[in-house]
């Protein structure tokens, strides 16, 4: 009677009491059919560009994965302040392991949808910022598709790259053809995104930009993680057979 | 000298020989001959140096070691970061 009493507190704690990460996965449900609209300030250090703030009617896209946000972040939660005159709760997403960017995302108290990101390295610096500086009266409805992971593209990766170690806590989500011939294969960790990429030339290095030559081309890793934790991950390739990705080689929208 | 000698010295000289036969020929024969030969090392120079032109043109054009600039890879980073950042 005791073990089954015990049996049932278990099975009922998760739903005693919504966590911060509850929170913020329905805060983040709700985005995909409501969003804010005003004037949003956006401000990009990395990658590094000629002028880095600009000013746009809505938040830059995230593609935001529950499932690895849950699998890969430590979520809290504490008051955000205002943001356009507007009540926010802040949340607070840590990395479990590795090096990865830390995220933080005010959320308007009321309408329970972002109103503000912030993306930091490792060290604390602003990589990436968005916050909205006026905001209409009423958010407007949208539908935003949940990112689509491809179950079997991880394995597809590992055969076409041999040897490659994805930094902790990142999978692939999308492949994609390259102008010269190569493929760029998106990775990410529910938030952050790096570019793997295989391309008959090489790149300069600069911050963020891992490569280096396998067999007759090269392997490129750009994002915001360390250098070492960059080179890391391309160090043990032997070899590229793009082959087996061909099912999953979406066309570049940019080059269209 | 006397003007006898003289006279004698002129008409042998101006007397033909077995070895002037033919020399103006033999004197155009060699000119043509060293002329073409000098054509022959001016063009294998041209041919030199159009060829390294062309093997050094090809190396600069298409050479896989070739860097590309590291807004590529930027590129390829911000296609996938998502838009409108």
């Amino acid at each position: 009677m005791r073990r089954a009493g015990l049996l049932l507190a278990a099975l009922l704690a998760p739903s005693a009491g919504a966590t911060d990460l509850d929170d913020l996965l329905a805060a983040l449900r709700r985005a995909r059919t409501l969003e804010a609209r005003g004037e949003v300030k956006i401000t990009v250090l990395f990658p590094p560009r000629t002028v880095p703030t600009r000013t746009a009617r809505r938040l830059p896209l995230v593609a935001f994965t529950p499932a690895l946000i849950t699998r890969n972040f430590t979520v809290s939660r504490t008051d955000g302040g205002a943001v356009a005159g507007r009540t926010t709760t802040r949340f607070d997403l840590l990395p479990k392991v590795g090096s990865r960017a830390r995220w933080s995302l005010w959320v308007d108290q009321e309408w329970n949808i972002p109103l503000a990101y912030e993306e930091r390295t490792a060290t604390g610096d602003v990589a990436r910022r968005a916050e909205f500086v006026t905001v209409n009266p009423k958010p407007v409805r949208v539908t935003v598709a949940v990112p689509a992971r491809p179950v079997a593209l991880r394995a597809a990766v590992d055969k076409a790259l041999p040897g490659v170690a994805l930094p902790a806590g990142f999978e692939p989500s999308g492949v994609t053809a390259r102008a010269d011939g190569g493929l760029t294969v998106s990775l990410t960790d529910g938030v952050n995104v790096l570019a793997l990429v295989s391309a008959p030339r090489n790149v300069k290095a600069a911050p963020g930009v891992a490569s280096r030559r396998v067999g007759t081309g090269f392997v490129w890793l750009v994002g915001n993680l360390p250098q070492d934790a960059l080179a890391a991950a391309l160090a043990g390739i032997t070899g590229v057979d793009p082959s087996g990705l061909g099912t999953f080689v979406m066309p570049d929208a940019s080059k269209q | 000298m006397d003007d006898h000698t003289l006279d004698d010295v002129f008409a042998r000289a101006r007397a033909l020989t077995p070895e002037d036969d033919g020399a103006a020929a033999r004197f155009l024969a060699g000119h043509r001959q060293r002329a073409a030969q000098r054509r022959t090392v001016r063009a294998g120079w041209m041919s030199a140096v159009l060829a390294s032109a062309a093997v050094v043109t090809g190396l600069l054009v298409s050479h896989p070691d070739t860097t590309l600039p590291a807004s590529a890879a930027y590129d390829a980073y911000r296609s996938a970061a998502g838009d409108g950042w």
